[in-house]
C-alpha cells in the first residue's frame, strides 16, 4: 500500500495520537466488513471444493456483518468490552467452515484483550496470539494451508516483531503483510489449491478484514476494489446490478486489446472519476471492463478506451429499464395453485424453480415443495404441504428419486390417502400431471400416472462439477455435460452442442414434442438461440421452450 | 457395497472402507474435537479392535450411502454451522473418493468439550 501522501501522513499522525478504544475498534471493524464486502467475489472465486457450503467470501461477510449487528449500536466502550460484543456477534451469525473459524478467532482475539481499556501494541500482539490458539483448539487434525495457517503466521510474525515503541497501528501493519505473505504461501503447504492454481479462500478473507482495517486507518477508499484484473469467467455482473444507484443509469461493456500494457493504476483511476461498480477482466490479452455510469457520460468510458487500445465490442444497457424488468419478472413469480374442494384429489409437487412451479401450478397441482436436486425437502416439509388442505385424498410427484423416500414417508406418517407416484424428474411428474382428474378414484388415478412415467424420456443439461468416466463418456470439470434419464450421455463445450446430443441420444427424429425448459442460469435470449438450433436441427418435431428458472441445470428437456 | 464388474473381476467396497473415508474427513473439519461411540458396545468394541471408524456408522439399502456420525463439538462454537460443514465435507470426500451417492448424512452432536470458559 501507498502511504507517503502528506494526507496519509497527517491522518496517520492524528490516528497515533487518539487513543484506541472500543470506538476505534468498532470503526475498524466496520472498515473491515466493508472492505470484504467490496472483495467478495474475488474471495468466492478462489473456492476449490464444489460444496455448496463453498461460498467462503459470502459466509465471511455475513459472519463479519452479524458481529458488526452487535456493535453498531453501542456508544463508548473499554476496547474488551467491545471486543466481547464483536466475538459474541460473530459467534451468533457464524455461517460454514470459515465462518466458524472467524467467530473463534474473534473470540481468541477478544479473550486477549480482557482487562484492556484501549489498544496498543503489546496488547494486539496478544489478540492475535490467543486468536490463534483458540481457532486452534477447535479442530483435532488442522489442515495448513488455510485460514488457520494464516492465523498462525500472523501471531508468529507480530510477536517476533514487537518493539517497546511499536504502537497498535505499527501491529496492524505488521500483521497485513504477515497475512498477505502467508496468504501466498498456502498453495505449497495444500496440494489441491497449488492444482487449482489458487489460494486459500479463507485465508485470503482474513487478510482482507485486516487489510480493511488498515485502509481506514490510511484513509484509503474501501468500496472500490483494489485495481485488479480477474479472469473473465470470474467477471460477475449480475450482482453489480444490485448495486445500481441514482443516477448510474447505463451499464456499459467493452472489450478491447490495449495497445501497451495497461497502466491498471491510471486506469482505474480514470474510470472512477466516470462512473461506478467498475469490474476488469481479462483473457488471452482481450480485456472486458465493466462500468455504471449517467446517461449524458455513456460514451465516455468509450472514448477512452479507444484512446489506448482498439476496442472489438460495445455493449449498452439502460438499467433502470432493466430493474423495471427484473420487478415485472419477480411479479411474475406469483401463481395460482388449484383449489381443492373436500373429497378432490389434491397433487403435491416438488419444484426446483419459480418458472417450473408456475406450470404445475397451471396443470392442477394443490400445493409445491420448493427443492429438487442440491436441496432435497424433508418428510417434513412435503407433510406440512398438504396437512392443512382440505381434502384427505392426497397424490405426490417428487420428481426427484432422491425425495421419492421422503415422499413415502410423508405417506407412511400422516393418516389421508396418501399415494406417491415414483416420478423420477420434472418431465415425468409433469407428463404424470397430464393424467389427473381430481374428481377421479385416487388409487385409479395414481395407477393411471403411473403408467404415463415411461411415456416420456427426460434430458438435463448441467455443468460437470468434476472429471469423470461413467457408462463409457468421459468429462472434464467445467464441461456441459447431458444426462438422460439419469444417466450420462454425452459431454460437450457448450450447451448448444450438449442439447443436441442429448436429444439424438433420445431418438427424438422418432418423437413428436421436445419442451426445453431453462434454467436461472440462462438468459431467454441464449435460450432462445439455441431452441432455434434445436428447431434446425428437427424440423419433424414441435418444440417449445418454457422459463423453468430451476437452478443449476441449464435445461431441462422434456422429449415425448 | 458398491458393487461393480468389471472384464477382468468384481470390485467390492465396503462400509467399512466408506466409513474411513467419513471418519478422517470428520476429523478434518473445523470445530470438531471427536468423534463418539454410538453406544458403550461400540465404544469397547472400537478400544479393543482400535479400527479407525469409530462414531461412525454406515448403511446402504442397495442404490445409495446413508450415513450417521457422532460427533463431539468444541464448546463456544457455532454448533449448527459445524455440524453442517461436517456434513458437507463428508459428502464431498465420500462421493469424490468412491463415485457412491451419499444420500443422506445424519450429524448427531454426541457432546460438547470445554477447553475455555469465558
Amino acid at each position: 500500500m501507498v502511504v507517503d501522501s502528506p494526507e496519509t501522513q497527517k491522518r496517520l499522525a492524528k490516528f497515533r495520537k487518539a487513543p484506541m478504544d472500543g470506538q476505534a475498534l468498532k470503526r475498524l471493524v466496520e472498515a473491515g466488513l466493508t472492505w470484504l464486502r467490496t472483495n467478495q467475489q474475488t474471495v468466492n472465486a478462489l473456492n476449490v471444493f464444489p460444496v455448496p457450503d463453498g461460498d467462503t467470501g459470502t459466509n465471511m461477510v455475513l459472519t463479519m456483518q452479524s458481529a458488526y449487528n452487535e456493535i453498531s449500536e453501542l456508544g463508548h466502550r473499554s476496547v474488551d468490552e467491545m471486543a466481547a460484543a464483536i466475538s459474541q456477534g460473530a459467534l451468533m451469525g457464524a455461517r460454514g467452515n470459515s465462518g466458524v473459524i472467524l467467530s473463534q478467532l474473534w473470540r481468541g482475539f477478544s479473550r486477549g484483550l480482557q482487562g484492556q481499556e484501549v489498544l496498543d501494541g503489546p496488547g494486539l500482539v496478544k489478540a492475535f496470539a490467543q486468536a490463534r490458539d483458540t481457532a486452534y483448539k477447535g479442530v483435532v487434525r488442522p489442515v495448513e494451508g488455510t485460514i488457520l495457517t494464516v492465523a498462525k503466521d500472523i501471531a508468529a510474525e507480530t510477536e517476533a516483531g514487537l518493539k517497546p515503541e511499536h504502537d497498535a497501528i505499527d501491529i496492524l501493519e505488521m500483521a497485513v503483510k504477515a497475512a498477505g505473505e502467508s496468504v501466498e504461501r498456502t498453495p505449497e503447504l495444500l496440494p489441491v489449491l497449488k492444482q487449482a492454481g489458487v489460494v486459500d479462500s479463507g485465508g485470503m478473507g482474513l487478510h482482507v478484514i485486516l487489510e480493511g482495517m488498515l485502509r481506514h486507518v490510511y484513509g484509503q477508499p474501501l468500496d472500490t476494489p483494489v485495481a485488479s484484473v480477474q479472469p473473465l469467467s470470474a467477471l460477475d455482473f449480475e450482482s453489480a446490478m444490485q448495486e445500481v444507484e441514482e443516477g448510474q443509469d447505463f451499464e456499459v461493456v467493452v472489450d478491447f486489446y490495449p495497445e501497451d500494457e495497461l497502466d491498471l493504476q491510471s486506469f482505474y483511476g480514470k474510470l472512477e472519476e466516470m462512473g461506478t461498480s467498475i469490474q476488469l477482466g481479462e483473457g488471452e490479452g482481450m480485456y472486458r471492463m465493466h462500468i455504471h455510469v449517467p446517461l449524458e457520460n455513456r460514451y465516455v468510458p468509450i472514448d477512452y478506451i479507444m484512446g489506448i487500445g482498439t476496442i472489438t465490442k460495445v455493449a449498452m444497457e439502460n438499467l433502470v429499464a432493466q430493474m423495471d424488468e427484473i420487478d415485472e419478472k419477480a411479479k411474475g413469480d406469483y401463481f395460482e395453485l388449484a383449489n381443492v374442494e373436500p373429497g378432490q384429489i389434491a397433487v403435491v409437487t416438488v419444484s426446483p424453480g419459480p418458472g417450473l412451479s408456475r406450470i404445475f401450478a397451471s396443470l392442477g397441482v394443490a400445493a409445491i415443495v420448493e427443492g429438487g436436486q442440491t436441496m432435497n425437502p424433508s418428510t417434513q416439509d412435503i407433510l406440512a404441504a398438504f396437512e392443512n388442505l382440505p381434502t384427505d385424498k392426497v397424490i405426490i410427484l417428487p420428481n426427484n428419486k432422491n425425495i421419492v423416500m421422503a415422499a413415502n414417508q410423508a405417506k407412511d406418517v400422516t393418516v389421508k390417502n396418501v399415494q406417491v407416484v415414483p416420478s423420477r424428474n420434472i418431465p415425468q411428474g409433469l407428463s404424470a400431471l397430464l393424467a389427473l382428474d381430481p374428481d377421479g378414484d385416487v388409487e385409479a388415478v395414481a395407477e393411471k400416472m403411473n403408467k404415463s412415467l415411461d411415456l416420456v424420456k427426460a434430458g438435463e443439461i448441467t455443468v460437470a462439477t468434476r472429471s469423470v468416466e461413467i457408462d463409457g463418456v468421459s468429462c472434464e470439470q467445467g464441461q456441459v455435460i447431458a444426462l438422460l434419464d439419469g444417466k450420462l450421455v454425452s459431454s460437450a463445450k457448450t450447451v448448444e452442442k450438449a442439447c443436441l446430443n442429448l436429444l439424438e441420444k433420445a431418438g427424438a427424429e422418432e418423437l413428436e414434442l421436445i419442451t426445453l425448459f431453462y434454467g436461472e442460469d440462462l438468459t431467454a435470449t441464449e435460450a432462445n438461440r439455441i431452441s432455434d438450433k434445436v428447431r434446425e436441427a428437427y424440423p419433424g418435431q414441435e418444440i417449445e421452450v418454457q422459463d423453468g428458472g430451476q437452478p443449476h441445470y441449464q435445461f431441462i428437456i422434456s422429449v415425448e | 457395497m458398491g458393487e461393480e464388474t468389471t472384464s477382468i473381476g468384481g470390485i467390492h467396497i465396503s462400509p467399512n472402507a466408506v466409513a474411513t473415508i467419513a471418519y478422517h474427513a470428520t476429523l478434518e473439519s473445523y470445530g470438531v474435537v471427536g468423534l463418539a461411540p454410538k453406544n458403550l458396545a461400540e465404544g469397547l468394541a472400537h478400544t479393543i479392535t482400535r479400527e479407525p471408524t469409530r462414531g461412525v456408522s454406515v448403511n446402504y439399502d442397495g442404490d445409495n450411502v446413508d450415513i450417521e456420525i457422532n460427533i463431539v463439538v468444541e464448546y463456544g462454537t457455532r454448533i449448527a454451522s459445524v455440524a453442517n460443514s461436517v456434513a458437507n465435507t463428508v459428502r464431498y470426500h465420500v462421493e469424490k473418493a468412491l463415485g457412491l451417492r451419499v444420500n443422506s448424512i445424519n450429524v448427531h452432536v454426541a457432546g460438547l468439550r470445554v477447553s475455555d470458559t469465558d
